[in-house]
C-alpha cells in the first residue's frame, strides 16, 4: 500500500512536471532590461497591457531551496524532515494552499498584479490551489488578532528595485518547499523579489522560526518570465484521487493527532 | 421579488427558543440536514475533552457519563468565522468545562450532535448572531472612478449576505432554506423550468438531503451563480490597466476567476485549451451605462449550479447584470440558458450587501481534511 502510494505520487509529480514539457513554451525574448514604471522603478508585470507574462521556477522538482547540510534544524524538525523524505505526503498534492517558497514552485506559475489605487500587490496562482495572495503596500502593521492562514498576512515595501515582503500568521498545514521543510505557526518570513532583467526574477526568503530552527537562514531560487502567457483555470480537485488516497482509515493514512502534518 | 423563505429549518419555534437561535447564517457549509436529522432533537451533558477550532466546522468533544460508562461525543458547530462574529473564541469553551448541549442527532447514529449554542456551567448561553452589517438609513451613492464608471470594489470591503441563498426562478414562491433544501419535495418542479431528466436528478439530490454536494465532499468549485449566494461573499478587483476584472470568491476554495473586458473571444487561453470546459466558464464583460453585463459560457458539468442542486449541462450560458444601485447594494440578475437541462431560458435576481472595511473572509474548503 505504501509502495502503491509512492508510485502514485511519483506519477502525479511526473505528470505535473511533465505537463510543462507538453505545453509548448513560447520563446523567451532576449534578456533585455526589466520594464520600469514612470518613476523608473522595476515592474513585476509587463511594460504595458500587451506585454503579458507569468513567472515559473527555474528549479528541479526535488531541489531543496537551501542545501540540506545548511538547514539549522532542531532535532525534532530534522527528524520530521527526514521522515517526509520517505512518505512524500505533501499537503500541496491534496490541494492545500502552500505558502512561502512553495507558492512559487508550481509548474504553471504565478502572476504579480500591482494595483496602485488599492495599494496592494496581488499574486495569483495558476496551479495548486488557484487562489490569490494579497500583499498590503500601504504601510500597515500585521494585525494582532489575525486568524492564521496558509499564506499568512503580508506587508510589503520597495527597497530600490527589490520588493521586500514581511509575513507572519501561517498555519502549519503545508510544507515550506517541495522537499518538506517544516515550520510552526511562529513562522515569520522575509521575501525579496528582485527582477534583474526582463526574463529573470530572483526569489530569496529568510526563514525565522525559533520553534523549528536554531537560527534564521536563507533559501531561494530564480523565476523565469514566460512572455505572452496568461492566467488560466486549473482546479486541483478535478480528477484528483490523491485526496482519497492520502486520507483514509488505514495505517498509511495521514496522522491527524498533530496540527503539524507529517 | 416574491418568495417565501424560512430560516434554517431546524423547525419548531420551541426548539428555536431553547437554542436562542437568531438566523443561521449560511457560510458555504454542508447542509446541516444532510448529516443531522431535524426530527431527532436531543441533549447531552458532560465534560469537554478537546476543542477543534477549525474550518469548515468547529467541533467540541465531550465525555458523557451514562451510569458507569463514559462515551465521547462530537458536538458540531458553525465555522470559526461565524462563531467569532457571535462572540465565541477558541478559548470560550475549554477542556474540563462542564457543558450542556441541545441539538440534532446524526442520521447515521454516530455519537455526533449538531448544535448552535451551548451552556457552559455558570455562563450564559452563546447564541449565533446575524452577521450581516447594519444598513445605513441614508445610503450613499455608489462611488465612481476617475473614468466615471461605478466602482465595484475598493481596497477593503466585499459583497456578502445575499438576499436569497437559493436560486429560484423570479416570480415563483417556494419554501426553501438557506442551504437550498425544499421544505416540500413536491415543489421541485416549480423552482425552474426543468426538463424531465433534470427534474428527476434535482429531486434525487433533494431527497438525499443534499449530502452528495460535490462542493463539500470534494471541494469542487462553486461555478455559476452559486458563488454569489454565500454569506462569505466575493469581491471584485478591477484591473483596468489590463482590461480585466478579478472575482475573488470567499466560499469554496477561495478561487479567483476573471471577467475579460477586452472583447476577446470566449476560447481557451492556453494552446490546445480552446474547448476545454471550465468550472467557472469563460466570461466576457462590458459596461452598459452603470451596469456590468457579463456573458459566460464553456462550463463543465462537474459542479452543482446552485445551493440545493439544480443541474446544468455543458450547453449552459449565463447572462449576468451587476448594478451597484448605491454604496451598500449590488443588484444581481442572471438569465440561465441551457437547452440541455431546461425547457426555456429563465431568470433569477437578488441583491448583495456591501460589507465595509473587511477583507473577504478567509475560508478554504480544503480544511475539511487533514
Amino acid at each position: 500500500m505504501i509502495k502503491h502510494i509512492q508510485v502514485m505520487l511519483t506519477a502525479l509529480a511526473i505528470a505535473v512536471s511533465g505537463s510543462t514539457l507538453a505545453q509548448p513554451r513560447r520563446e523567451q525574448p532576449p534578456a533585455g532590461p526589466a520594464p520600469v514604471n514612470a518613476a523608473g522603478r522595476v515592474l513585476l508585470q509587463g511594460a504595458d497591457p500587451s506585454d503579458k507574462g507569468t513567472w515559473t521556477p527555474v528549479f528541479g522538482i526535488l531541489d531543496p531551496i537551501t542545501p540540506y547540510e545548511q538547514i539549522p534544524f532542531q532535532p525534532w524538525s530534522k527528524a520530521l524532515y527526514d521522515y517526509r523524505q520517505t512518505r512524500e505526503l505533501e499537503p500541496h498534492t491534496r490541494c492545500k494552499a502552500s505558502g512561502t517558497a512553495r507558492q512559487f514552485l508550481t509548474p504553471y506559475g504565478v502572476e504579480f498584479v500591482e494595483l496602485q489605487d488599492l495599494q496592494q500587490i496581488i499574486i495569483f496562482d495558476i496551479g495548486g490551489p488557484h487562489t490569490f495572495r494579497i500583499i498590503y503596500m500601504d504601510g500597515r502593521e500585521h494585525p494582532q488578532d489575525w486568524q492564521h492562514t496558509y499564506y499568512g498576512h503580508s506587508v510589503g515595501r520597495w527597497e530600490g528595485n527589490t520588493l521586500v515582503v514581511d509575513s507572519v500568521g501561517f498555519t502549519e498545514q503545508f510544507w515550506l518547499d517541495r522537499r518538506g521543510m517544516p515550520h510552526t505557526d511562529q513562522l515569520h518570513t522575509i521575501e525579496r523579489f528582485t527582477r534583474t532583467n526582463k526574463n529573470t526574477m530572483e526569489y530569496r526568503i529568510t526563514i525565522d522560526d525559533p520553534a523549528t530552527y536554531t537560527k534564521t537562514f536563507d533559501g531561494g531560487f530564480n523565476l523565469r518570465w514566460n512572455q505572452g502567457e496568461e492566467l488560466f483555470e486549473y482546479v486541483c480537485q478535478q480528477a484528483n484521487y490523491a485526496t482519497e488516497l492520502m486520507v483514509g482509515a488505514g495505517a498509511e493514512s495521514v496522522d491527524r493527532s498533530s496540527n503539524i502534518v507529517p | 421579488m416574491q418568495r417565501t423563505k424560512f430560516k434554517s429549518a431546524i423547525g419548531a419555534s420551541v426548539l428555536v427558543a431553547a437554542l436562542g437561535l437568531v438566523s443561521a447564517p449560511l457560510l458555504a457549509q454542508p447542509a446541516v440536514h444532510a448529516k443531522f436529522d431535524p426530527a431527532s432533537e436531543m441533549s447531552i451533558s458532560g465534560i469537554v475533552t478537546y476543542v477543534d477550532w477549525k474550518n469548515p466546522r468547529a467541533h467540541v468533544f465531550v465525555n458523557v457519563r451514562d451510569g458507569s460508562s463514559v462515551t465521547n461525543w462530537a458536538v458540531e458547530l458553525e465555522s470559526p468565522l461565524v462563531l467569532r462574529g457571535s462572540g465565541w473564541s477558541a478559548g470560550s469553551v475549554k477542556p474540563g468545562d462542564q457543558v450542556d448541549v441541545k441539538g440534532l442527532r446524526a442520521r447515521d447514529g454516530s455519537r455526533q450532535i449538531w448544535s448552535e449554542s451551548m451552556t457552559v456551567a455558570g455562563s450564559p448561553v452563546f447564541t449565533l448572531k446575524d452577521l450581516a452589517p447594519a444598513v445605513p438609513a441614508q445610503k450613499a451613492p455608489a462611488p465612481r472612478g476617475s473614468d466615471g464608471k461605478i466602482l465595484l470594489g475598493a481596497a477593503s470591503g466585499y459583497w456578502g449576505f445575499p438576499s436569497e441563498h437559493a436560486l429560484v426562478e423570479d416570480g415563483v414562491e417556494v419554501d426553501v432554506d438557506n442551504y437550498g433544501q425544499l421544505a416540500n419535495l413536491a415543489d421541485a418542479g416549480k423552482v425552474a423550468p426543468l426538463q424531465p431528466w433534470a427534474l428527476a436528478l434535482y429531486r434525487h439530490r433533494q431527497e438525499r438531503n443534499l449530502r452528495d454536494d460535490p462542493m463539500f465532499i470534494n471541494c469542487k468549485p462553486p461555478g455559476g451563480p452559486r458563488q454569489y449566494q454565500s454569506d462569505l461573499g466575493f469581491k471584485f478587483v478591477e484591473d483596468k490597466a489590463n482590461q480585466r476584472i478579478f472575482v475573488m470568491i470567499g466560499s469554496g476554495n477561495r478561487n479567483y476567476r476573471i471577467i475579460y473586458m477586452d472583447g476577446r473571444a470566449q476560447v481557451g487561453s492556453v494552446t490546445g485549451d480552446d474547448d476545454n470546459p471550465l468550472y467557472y466558464g469563460r466570461a466576457q464583460g462590458k459596461w452598459e451605462g452603470d451596469t456590468l453585463v457579463v456573458n459566460t459560457r464553456g462550463f463543465n458539468e462537474d459542479f452543482w449550479l446552485t445551493n440545493g442542486g439544480l443541474p446544468h449541462t455543458g450547453s449552459l450560458v449565463l447572462s449576468e447584470r451587476f448594478t451597484r444601485t448605491d454604496m451598500n447594494t449590488l443588484q444581481y440578475e442572471v438569465e440561465i440558458e441551457d437547452s440541455g437541462a431546461y425547457t426555456r431560458p429563465w431568470k433569477a435576481s437578488w441583491t448583495m450587501q456591501w460589507v465595509p472595511d473587511q477583507e473577504v473572509p478567509i475560508f478554504f474548503c480544503q480544511d475539511n481534511r487533514p
